[in-house]
């Protein structure tokens, strides 16, 4: 009893923000890393500060909501949402002071040394700049601009979500009026941020900000006015969608409705320019409902976001790595047969090392294949323009049975599944908008064939999304198999998503919310149990993310029992490493790279007779209890060998890997005297290597003449 | 190959199968759709099927449609279960769903309908192997029950018990709020029962298998025997279950990994099984893990030739009847006689009654039964084997063929009532077929009046318009030779034909 009570000690936990605030530092530590091609560390910087924003609207939004109902309850570290507020807050700021001076004092002065400038204020602009800009000004932004004054008639307006905006303090001219007006203009969002202009130097490139221009030329917008100063703000609002699912009885109509009330929602964090008028300052506050714990003053441009915008500059290839062309799977021909080719026997692909176009190429055949009968897949979040949307909604055109289930609920991707969801259904599809209060996260597709020797079923089973774009840059597993035991499941997962009866039983998939938290536990146990029977025991899991406490409690009593885990957790991860007599068997690492980590798999030893899985779910209460997910067993033992080799090699990483210390830091590994091993390069390579040898379908074409007989 | 979809509504859940046909494969089964629907509280309390209840049918049925066209399925069939037999609007219920999704519900009666589910069974490898060394096939239901004893690889009886998972609960739906664990007020009222059913029938068999059908039962024998080959000991089965019954349904559910939470049904599931497990003292269960679904497809399958089927249904008939008919000491050397008398009658006359197999089963049936009624009153016979044969079960006939034989029975000692008498019970094919086989019955019957079987090596063949039967005898046949006239004349009414004895006296 009493060691069981140490496992679940919340000291022996990790905050789940904090954690992640740890998270998004590592991704920071990318853009100071000198290897890295510079616009490659740019990016980092922008990924870091879209996290962040993406953070506050959900995360800390749901713990002011929490503070605000007076919830007392403690998380799994024992933190009310009061302290976890406090901490985030110190975090945040040490985190983005770090953003910024990165920005500020590596990237620029680099960006500089290559000629391309990004002009940090409009005072800095030579005489042909300023003209240039005041043009632009005059024939591109002041038509969509709309200042807004606060006078007694004028009620502060609606500052919408994320929106930069500048806020000035005006003065009426010629009178002797001492009173003060605040007014308020959108930095307009269907403009570029950054505008290219003139440069100094020959052959080199400049940028001004949007906001500086309008900055720049603010007095034009307040004719009788003199303007007194302007700074740019932005807010954060919370953004989390509170939906009544019982209530709400078409979850289409709901969703549309709670997209628009979003803007509404209360203010979290307000961002203004470090020296900010303390005037203006207090107006804002006061307005917008900010306490000062929740002002972050900052150094530099608002909204960082702005510098993926960069990335693409023309003619700087050097900077940038070189762009990573995805192979092809070896199994598969392109524009072949893709059923023959599962019946030839299961098939993995990695990606983005190996190319996503067999998932499309899967559905694409099937919808015009005249012996496919139906097709099932469940879509979570898709690319714009998804050549896998345009399939299905012609596979309904075809006569077939498309059944789809398109998840509303992906977070910010609401309002784009909408357009697909009616896209799909005007086709005939059957279209399923998710289950009540359960969000499908499980990633399956199914073709149901009628072929000659009878009804054959084909599954893709993944880790990542059906999104054509994003399988380009995160690392995702996807098995295609024809096994009859996965069909059968399939076809029952189809069922349970279409509101029918739970089938009776499963053949081998584990199926959350129902079932999967109680099979890692039991696969966890199995591992204790021969620890304690001497045996060896030894786990070994890739996630993205660890926050569940049954699972991580079950991990330290494996750990106290002997059984060797090693971790790869790319983001949040409660559990603590190298506590005496808990965890001190436990290993984990994270790696940030250049592509983002997304797969999941989990390995676990099983006395010599290893089991390996692969799913859509991460070890995190969210995954396990809310959420339908999918884990499903690697079973062929060639693909068993290819699943295992990228745990391996990513436990050899010493390039991009970071491990978790006793002290709850990361720290990359030491490289001293090892050989380098970049996973992410090392299976790029590989996958070159893999290509197939050409069966000789391009030989000469040779006519032969007949003969007479 | 055929895809074939089977629908079946049950007392609680509806459900759509969708399996593959083909020859010299076992039959595949594809797909498995289930949505939970209480026809049966509707049925049982309210007697009839409310509006409410008709639109969720309609609904669900309609879903089903598109994945069976999903399907390109060749066939369907769709039955309803006792639930419907047991309410008012029956035909009105059937009818709406029939105009709102286009599938035709069949009600069939509860011996067809068990004989459906039967099938599912009997179509496995295992079945004529365990029947040999004595067999029960308990179909547990929500409505009710049916357990067929095989001994010796024929059928016994076959019993039908008013006690079904749904019904016991609306039984029970007010005690449960007393009493924390109401598993005691569920065997009060299942032994009951079980205990006339065991004094009856179960004095003279040894059953060795259980064969259960029935939800839950897969789950429970896992529970049971980790390495589900099927089979487990009944000894080993009851222990497990009696451990079982301590837990609260929550508990269950979750040594069981159920995906449903919290199913009121499955305590009773529990419980019958167990009951029945211990009453009928077999050594080992086998749980095949079919239903009535599995059994459509191989009806289906069957009809269509598509497979041939590994067990004789024919045989089970007639071992069921010469059960019945020894129950009701009625079997004799005379029984004997007359059977085969009569389907020698019935060959003979082929080409002109123009019946088939089928007819002929129904002829033996009824010759074997046609004395029961004796039993009961032996001035009244056959008005008390008629209703004997009505209310005993026969595994395999239908209710029509059940009226058929009964009435066969009936109109073998009385003279057959014009049609419109009878057009409540018969159709008009039915009535003919009745007519047919009562004169064939009769003129058999005739042939043995003393029961003493004086006619050896008979013949029958037609001659011109005679049917002539030929005879070797040693014995005096004044009486039956006195009486065969009277019979033959109905006889010539139906077929036009006169019969007549030819004899052949043998002297040694």
């Amino acid at each position: 009893m009493e060691k069981e009570k140490i496992y679940t000690n919340s000291e022996n936990y990790e905050n789940r923000e904090l954690s992640w605030l740890k998270f998004n530092g590592r991704v920071l530590n990318e853009a100071r890393d000198k290897t890295i091609p510079l616009l490659e560390r740019l990016k980092f910087i922008g990924i870091t500060s879209s996290n962040l924003d993406e953070f506050f609207m959900v995360r800390v939004a749901s713990l002011k909501d929490m503070v605000h109902a007076g919830y007392k309850k403690k998380d799994i570290a024992g933190m009310t949402a009061a302290e976890q507020l406090e901490a985030i807050n110190t975090a945040t700021r040490e985190l983005v002071d770090a953003q910024y001076s990165t920005y500020n004092r590596s990237m620029l002065p680099l960006l500089k040394a290559r000629d391309i400038e990004i002009i940090q204020a409009h005072e800095d602009l030579n005489e042909k700049q300023a003209a240039f800009a005041d043009a632009y000004f005059e024939e591109t932004v002041y038509p969509v601009l709309t200042p807004m004054a606060l006078d007694a008639s004028r009620p502060f307006p609606l500052i919408r979500n994320k929106t930069l905006n500048i806020a000035a303090l005006i003065k009426r001219k010629g009178t002797d009026e001492k009173e003060i007006q605040f007014a308020t203009v959108q930095v307009p969002s269907v403009l570029p941020r950054i505008v290219e202009i003139p440069s100094e130097k020959e052959g080199g490139r400049t940028f001004l900000l949007l906001e500086q221009i309008i900055e720049r030329n603010i007095s034009k917008l307040f004719l009788n006015f003199k303007v007194v100063c302007a700074f740019p703000y932005r807010i954060m609002r919370n953004a989390d969608l509170p939906i009544d699912e019982d209530e709400a009885a078409d979850l289409l109509k709901e969703i549309q409705k709670q997209l628009k009330k979003r803007q509404w929602g209360e203010v979290i964090r307000l961002e203004v320019e470090e020296g900010v008028n303390e005037k203006l300052l207090t107006i804002l506050k006061k307005e917008l409902n900010v306490k000062s714990e929740d002002v972050f003053n900052i150094n530099g441009p608002i909204d960082l976001t702005f510098v993926m915008k960069l990335y693409d500059l023309a003619d700087c290839d050097d900077l940038r790595y070189k762009k990573y062309q995805p192979q092809r799977v070896p199994q598969i021909e392109p524009g072949e047969d893709i059923f023959a080719a599962i019946q030839g026997g299961d098939i993995l692909m990695h990606h983005p090392y190996q190319t996503f176009d067999p998932v499309v190429d899967f559905i694409r055949q099937a919808s015009v294949d005249p012996d496919v009968l139906a097709i099932k897949q469940t879509l979570y979040r898709v690319s714009g323009n998804s050549p896998i949307i345009s399939s299905l909604a012609q596979a309904a055109e075809n006569g077939k049975q498309v059944t789809v289930l398109v998840e509303l609920k992906a977070r910010f991707d609401e309002e784009h599944n909408i357009v697909w969801a009616k896209k799909l259904e005007q086709a005939g599809c059957h279209v399923i908008y998710g289950l009540v209060g359960l969000k499908t996260h499980s990633k399956i597709a199914l073709v149901v064939r009628r072929e000659e020797d009878g009804i054959r079923r084909y599954v893709h089973l993944g880790t990542g999304n059906y999104n054509d774009s994003t399988a380009k840059l995160y690392t995702d597993c996807g098995i295609f198999t024809c096994s009859e035991a996965v069909g059968e499941d399939a076809t029952a997962v189809f069922n349970m998503l279409s509101g029918y009866s739970e089938p009776l039983s499963w053949n081998c998939l584990s199926v959350a919310p129902i079932w999967l938290r109680k099979k890692f536990l039991k696969l966890i146990h199995r591992e204790i149990k021969h620890a304690k029977e001497g045996r060896e025991g030894k786990i070994i899991a890739k996630m993205n993310s660890l926050c569940d406490k049954d699972i991580i409690a079950a991990l330290y009593e494996a750990s106290a029992e002997g059984v060797q885990i090693d971790l790869i957790v790319r983001g949040i991860c409660c559990l603590k490493v190298g506590i005496p007599g808990i965890s001190e068997n436990i290993r984990v690492r994270s790696i940030v790279g250049n592509f983002l980590e997304h797969s999941r798999i989990f390995y676990f030893y099983n006395d010599g007779r290893p089991e390996l899985f692969m799913g859509s779910a991460d070890w995190m209460p969210r995954n396990l209890d809310r959420r339908v997910e999918i884990l499903f067993p690697v079973e062929n033992e060639e693909i068993q060998k290819s699943v295992y080799h990228i745990l391996e090699v990513e436990l050899k990483d010493n390039v991009k890997a970071h491990i978790l210390k006793e002290n709850g830091e990361y720290e990359k590994v030491d490289k001293r005297g090892k050989a380098l091993v970049n996973s992410q390069d090392q299976f790029c390579k590989e996958a070159k290597i893999k290509k197939p040898k050409d069966k000789g379908k391009y030989q000469e074409r040779v006519f032969i003449p007949a003969e007479p007989m | 190959m055929k895809i074939f979809a089977a629908i079946y509504i049950g007392s609680y859940e509806v459900s759509l199968k969708i399996f593959e046909l083909a020859a010299r494969k076992p039959i595949r089964e594809i797909d498995h759709v289930r949505a939970r629907v209480e026809s049966g509280r509707d049925s049982y309390q309210k007697g009839y099927i409310g509006y409410e209840l008709l639109k969720e049918l309609g609904n669900i049925l309609s879903e089903y449609k598109k994945i069976m066209d999903g399907y390109r399925a060749d066939a369907y069939t769709a039955y309803a279960s006792g639930v419907f037999r047991d309410v008012k609007n029956e035909l009105f219920v059937l009818d709406q769903l029939y105009i709102r999704t286009g599938i035709r519900i069949q009600v069939p009666s509860n011996s067809e309908h068990r004989f459906i589910g039967y099938k599912s069974v009997a179509f496995r490898e295992e079945f004529d192997e365990m029947t040999k060394q004595g067999a029960a096939v308990v179909d547990i239901g929500g409505g009710n029950m049916q357990v067929t004893l095989f001994s010796e690889g024929k059928v016994v009886t076959t019993q039908h018990m008013v006690l079904g998972t749904i019904r016991l609960r609306e039984q029970l739906a007010g005690i449960k709020n007393v009493v924390s664990h109401y598993e005691g007020q569920i065997e009060e009222l299942v032994n009951k029962d079980l205990e006339v059913f065991k004094s009856l029938y179960l004095k003279d068999h040894k059953m060795k298998y259980i064969i259960f059908m029935g939800d839950y039962i897969m789950d429970l024998m896992k529970k049971v025997e980790k390495k589900s080959n099927k089979i487990v000991s009944s000894e080993k089965f009851i222990k497990a279950m009696r451990k079982l019954y301590k837990k609260n349904a929550e508990q269950i559910t979750l040594e069981l990994d159920l995906s449903n939470e919290n199913d009121p049904l499955l305590i009773l599931y529990i419980v019958l099984y167990t009951r029945i497990a211990e009453e009928l003292n077999a050594e080992e269960i086998w749980a095949p893990g079919v239903n009535v679904s599995d059994g459509m497809a191989y009806d289906y399958a069957e009809r269509h030739r598509i497979i041939r089927p590994m067990h004789n249904f024919d045989e089970d008939i007639l071992s069921a009847a010469k059960e019945l008919s020894k129950r009701y000491e009625s079997f004799s050397p005379h029984i004997d006689a007359l059977t085969k008398m009569s389907a020698l009658v019935f060959d003979a006359m082929k080409k002109v009654h123009g019946m088939g197999k089928r007819e002929r089963l129904l002829l033996q049936t009824a010759a074997i039964l046609h004395d029961c009624g004796k039993y009961v009153s032996l001035a009244h016979g056959p008005e008390c084997a008629y209703h004997i044969i009505m209310e005993s079960e026969i595994i395999g006939l239908s209710h029509l063929e059940r009226e058929i034989v009964a009435c066969a029975v009936l109109y073998n000692t009385y003279p057959l009532e014009d049609y419109e008498e009878l057009a409540d019970k018969l159709d008009q094919e039915s009535y003919m077929t009745v007519a047919k086989l009562s004169a064939i019955l009769r003129v058999s019957n005739a042939m043995d009046r003393s029961h003493k079987q004086k006619f050896k090596n008979v013949k029958a063949a037609i001659r011109g318009k005679e049917l002539v039967i030929t005879i070797e005898t040693v014995d005096n046949i004044i009486l039956e030779k006195g009486l065969f006239s009277v019979k033959a004349e109905f006889f010539e009414r139906v077929f036009g034909i006169k019969p007549v004895i030819r004899e052949k006296r043998i002297y040694n």
